[in-house]
């Protein structure tokens, strides 16, 4: 009867740690889950901020500003557009060269001149 | 003797105090877990009411590309706990040091009733307003952190977004209309305008401005073929972030809620209804050598034009003939010309969710007089809005649409009427074409985009009749005319030149509504059509 009740009052007292343990880790759990969602309105907030800013400096009365005063830019003119056409015909009466950055252009001559090899190249097979 | 044994067999005897100890264990048991659980389950969270209200973020209000036209951020506001307060006088002249707009006695009597703990002060503090008030350092002042409605783009599309008030409820325009949808927050509304020609329409009628004394303006940018606005403007513009604090002709939509007589621009409308009652051939020929009686009023034309006893349909449009439109007119009668304004929804208001526009006043009587004035635009009122969507058919081959103001297009919502044959669009569609290129509409002929489209100029009824001093000018726009893509729709109202004597709309409106296509167009990516010097012909560019 006494070991009865003694295993008895164990296994309670053994459960009520368990579910004590068991609340303490679920306290914590939501504690952290809590903070994380805390931290997460914070950086929407953050974000919706920046957003604003954001918007508030790409707003066109202030790039159109920027952009014409220092960069001498201008809204696009008809003129500006060609066709492919027009492009063709411009094509076949002069030679176009496009501007080559003049590293490359370098880079490119050496590599193309008879005779001469460009670094770090191999030989070529004739 | 007699003995005498057990009188029965006790069965139970040694089981009975186990099944008794085992009777108290479980009752133990129970009561020890039920406190076990009452000791260590904390209260139910979700039965507790959170002492911040967990409300959703206000959604936010886009342009079709996602540009930001609205957003809700956590700013600070002021409040007072007067029963914190020692001297009033101080905390007063400290807040009026910020905001000398407060006035002294009011702020005063706030902080009299000590039993109070929270008070209201200013709502929607700027960083610098609430850095200023804590830099004064007196007692009693509390920074309230609170969601703000902010409008990036400050009065761009003012009108049209409208705002809402200081606890976040839609008090007009989008943020009022859909506020029910806003509140929900989630993902943007997305509106159909685009923020770029919305930028560029609200910039060109605010440089008119500086061209014309005028007392108001309005500008449309709608897609001809899908019925979604891109731009709409009303000038003087509205503000949201003053929150209504403006005066009444700046709160006042023009392009939606205002009613005006437009005048000549309907002249393209009574020719397209002449054509489709099958009355009117596009090669007919007119006298309007003289002016003509009909009903009650006598027609005349301010310029006569040259050959007046014969010209044809297309110079009746090109320059302006109010004594042809009303002959035309005559031709199909006062009843077939309402059917047909009602077909392009000029005779109700909007019948559809979303924005909607002024509805129209109209001839009391639609009889011969009114026939003959509504012809070339007078006795009719329309919002600048419903007009714009009256040349649709002419740009996409017939079709009247609903316009679309939000995104993403509902094919579902989105009616399309047949009004006009295809025929008698392209029809006058040319004949647009030609007023722009030779006849009033010249000054809106923006280079490479092949402007059709027609001016009209409406004196102002007055107390005494119609005043000759007073003018909406107004010009509707369709390009470009080989493969139209937009309408625009700019109206000035009392437009007065500053420097010149003519504000007539060829020299008003049409100047403003070519500036503003010059502009629109490549942003709304419609490429130029160009003439190839070499073989001449005329290709669209890639």
């Amino acid at each position: 009867m006494k070991r009865l009740a003694i295993v008895g009052a164990l296994v309670v007292a053994a459960l009520a740690v368990a579910v004590y343990r068991a609340k303490l880790g679920a306290e914590e759990t939501q504690g952290r889950i809590d903070e994380l969602k805390a931290q997460v309105a914070e950086e929407e907030k953050s974000i919706a901020g920046l957003r604003a800013d954001e918007a508030v400096l790409t707003r066109p009365e202030r790039i159109g500003v920027i952009a014409q005063q220092q960069l001498g830019l201008q809204p696009a003119s008809p003129g500006q557009y060609t066709a492919s056409e027009a492009l063709k015909q411009k094509l076949g009466e002069e030679k176009v060269t496009l501007p080559v950055p003049a590293d490359t252009a370098q880079a490119q001559t050496q590599a193309q001149l008879p005779g001469i090899q460009a670094p770090g190249a191999k030989p070529q097979q004739q | 003797m007699r003995s005498y044994a057990a009188p029965y067999e006790d069965v139970w005897g040694p089981r009975r105090g186990r099944i008794v100890a085992a009777a108290l264990a479980l009752v133990f048991v129970v009561i020890v877990g039920r406190a076990a659980y009452v000791s260590f389950n904390g209260p139910d969270r979700s039965a507790v009411p959170v002492a911040k209200a967990e409300v959703a973020r206000r959604a936010d209000i886009v342009d079709r590309k996602g540009e930001l036209l609205a957003t809700t951020i956590t700013g600070k506001s002021l409040a007072v706990d007067p029963s914190a307060v020692w001297e009033s006088r101080d905390v007063v002249a400290a807040i009026r040091s910020v905001f000398p707009e407060l006035g002294e006695d009011a702020l005063t009597a706030m902080m009299a009733d000590r039993k109070r703990q929270f008070v209201w002060v200013k709502r929607g503090l700027t960083d610098d307003q609430a850095k200023a008030l804590k830099a004064t350092g007196v007692e009693g002042l509390m920074f309230v952190e609170e969601p703000q409605r902010v409008y990036p783009n400050g009065r761009l599309a003012g009108h049209f977004l409208g705002y809402t008030g200081v606890d976040g409820e839609g008090l007009e325009g989008i943020e009022r209309i859909y506020d029910a949808r806003l509140k929900l927050g989630g993902s943007a509304l997305k509106l159909s305008l685009d923020a770029s020609v919305q930028f560029v329409l609200e910039e060109e009628l605010d440089r008119a401005f500086a061209d014309f004394d005028m007392k108001g303006a309005a500008g449309i940018v709608v897609d001809a073929n899908t019925g979604e606005v891109r731009a709409i403007a009303s000038w003087p513009f509205m503000d949201p972030r003053q929150r209504g604090d403006q005066s009444d002709e700046a709160k006042t939509n023009r392009a939606l809620n205002s009613r005006m007589e437009l005048g000549s621009i309907y002249k393209p409308l009574t020719v397209a209804a002449a054509l489709e009652a099958g009355v009117l051939q596009p090669t007919d020929r007119f006298d309007v050598s003289k002016p003509i009686k009909i009903g009650a009023v006598t027609v005349k034309d301010a310029h006569p034009l040259e050959h007046a006893s014969s010209v044809s349909v297309t110079d009746i449009l090109a320059y302006s003939s109010n004594i042809g439109s009303a002959e035309i007119a005559q031709r199909m009668g006062p009843q077939t010309q309402r059917v047909f304004l009602g077909k392009v929804g000029l005779l109700t208001g909007l019948k559809q969710d979303g924005p909607q526009w002024a509805t129209p006043l109209l001839p009391a009587r639609w009889d011969q007089t009114a026939l003959a004035t509504v012809a070339y635009g007078h006795g009719i009122s329309v919002s600048p809005m419903a007009f714009a969507m009256t040349y649709l058919p002419f740009a996409n081959g017939g079709e009247y649409v609903t316009p679309t103001f939000v995104e993403p297009l509902n094919a579902e919502t989105v009616k399309r009427t047949r009004v006009m044959s295809a025929q008698t669009a392209a029809s006058v569609l040319g004949m647009l074409r030609t007023t722009v290129t030779t006849g009033s509409g010249k000054n809106a002929d923006a280079k490479g985009y092949e402007v059709a489209g027609k001016t009209g100029t409406a004196e102002k009824p007055g107390p005494n009749g119609y005043d000759a001093d007073r003018n909406i000018t107004s010009f509707a726009a369709i390009f470009p005319a080989s493969r139209p893509q937009y309408v625009v729709l700019v109206v000035l109202d009392e437009a007065q030149p500053r420097t010149g004597v003519n504000r007539t709309a060829a020299f008003t409106s049409a100047t403003i509504a070519g500036k503003v296509i010059a502009r629109a167009a490549p942003l709304l990516d419609v490429r130029p059509v160009l003439e190839v010097a070499a073989t001449k012909s005329v290709v669209e560019a890639q």
